[in-house]
């Protein structure tokens, strides 16, 4: 009782006698809100706001943590699969070549993208790289027509907002189930069937290690395409010196090999997507784990600063009381 | 001088090494491959592929694919491959036997 009445007296001359606490919190933006103004302009954080914040980033430095661990257990799973079949393709371009500057006049652009986000900027780099190729091909000529294939949420709806008329087809929720060739020789089939092309490039991102990904256009050439280069000469001269067999006509040797070719390129490409996407998601969320983590050291630092201020306050004022009385 | 053997499918390398020759089945029939063959694309059946090395054959099952012969160096890329070693009798005749049933309760739905 007698305490109390010390420190409302102490409380008067407190205003006047105390320092105004350096508050480094003052200058930065993110705080104007927890500042409230006392008497004379004196400046308190409230220390229940503070503590609030710290649990809150404490909260989320957890969650991405715990993310990264998810991400880099599934790169690990899909990474092997990914080198296997990169054997894949190789023995194609070996004969049939890789012509990403063939001149045709329908090019169908196939985005590969992934349907989750946090996983950093591969998506919006597949996106400007589609849409580069679209515009590359529009330029050379009119006759000249540039559709997409889109796989994946992300590119869909960054696509969609303006080129929603070049859009023949629309496939997600692709890692519903674990990527198989199975499954992704369907899809191929599908695009076959209902696109009409004499190109198809298929954008995606090919893993080259956990930190980088590079975007990648891999060209399959339709066989009416094939001939013709053939014949021109250059890369695929040597294609006519084998000798081909095993069907009725070379023609429907040649369609056979360009759809498989197809399907082996698209699997090789949605795996080698999906393990960029978990490399850029493990680094994506160590780095926001990181800088959660500095964030609560400036916090904690805030945190002590206010609460020692309100500690020396208090303590002034109790004296300020007692010497009051006294003298 | 031999011929370098690759065997691939989607999700691995089924036989990558040196072989003396190989028996392919294609759709058109049989062919063998000596060193120095001439260049070959060709299309491969669903059957058995023989490889011979040193006086030794050795039979794998394929499920369909392409073939590439050039340079003594074989390209083989097929949907599925199975090393004959690997397979076990017992489990394939359960397999064929659980097809056959299969294939006829098909028949009686579609005969309804």
């Amino acid at each position: 009782m007698a305490m109390a009445a010390l420190r409302r007296e102490g409380r008067r001359f407190a205003s006047l006698i105390s320092p105004r606490p350096i508050t480094a919190v003052r200058s930065s933006p993110l705080y104007p809100t927890l500042e409230d103004e006392g008497p004379l302009g004196l400046r308190h954080i409230s220390t229940q706001v503070v503590r609030n914040r710290m649990k809150s980033v404490k909260n989320i430095q957890k969650i991405t943590k715990a993310m990264k661990m998810v991400a880099a257990s599934k790169l690990r799973a899909i990474q092997t699969k990914t080198e296997n079949s990169r054997g894949l393709w190789q023995p194609f371009t070996a004969l049939l070549g890789d012509l990403p500057s063939a001149d045709v006049k329908k090019n169908v652009v196939v985005t590969i993208s992934s349907d989750k986000g946090l996983c950093g900027g591969i998506n919006s780099t597949s996106v400007k790289i589609s849409k580069g190729l679209h515009k590359l091909n529009s330029a050379t000529g009119p006759e000249k027509e540039t559709k997409y294939v889109i796989l994946g949420e992300k590119a869909k709806a960054q696509l969609v907002r303006d080129s929603k008329k070049d859009i023949e087809l629309i496939i997600t929720e692709l890692q519903k189930n674990p990527l198989n060739y199975t499954q992704v020789s369907v899809l191929a089939d599908e695009i076959l069937k209902n696109v009409e092309y004499d190109a198809l490039r298929i954008v995606f991102n090919k893993f080259q290690s956990v930190v980088s990904f590079v975007p990648t256009v891999s060209t399959v050439l339709s066989p009416e395409i094939v001939e013709r280069e053939a014949e021109s000469g250059g890369k695929l001269g040597d294609l006519d010196s084998y000798e081909v067999e095993g069907g009725e006509t070379k023609g429907e040797i040649l369609q056979n090999l360009a759809e498989f070719q197809f399907s082996c390129t698209m699997f090789n490409a949605v795996l080698e997507n999906a393990c960029s996407e978990q490399g850029a998601r493990m680094s994506a969320m160590d780095s926001s784990s990181r800088n959660a983590g500095d964030m609560l050291d400036r916090l904690t630092l805030t945190y002590n600063r206010t609460r020692q201020a309100s500690i020396t306050t208090e303590l002034i004022e109790i004296i300020s009381g007692a010497s009051a009385l006294e003298g | 001088m031999t011929l370098n053997l690759c065997v691939f499918t989607p999700n691995r390398i089924v036989w990558d090494s040196e072989v003396k020759e190989i028996i392919l089945s294609t759709n058109s029939g049989q062919i063998g491959v000596l060193p120095n063959h001439a260049p070959i694309a060709t299309a491969v059946d669903i059957g058995i592929l023989r490889i011979r090395l040193n006086d030794q054959w050795l039979t794998m099952a394929l499920m369909g694919g392409f073939a590439r012969i050039g340079n003594n160096e074989i390209t083989i890329l097929v949907n599925d491959a199975e090393k004959g070693s690997d397979i076990d009798p017992q489990e394939a005749q359960q397999a064929l036997e659980i097809d056959e049933m299969h294939n006829l309760a098909c028949l009686f739905v579609n005969v309804k």
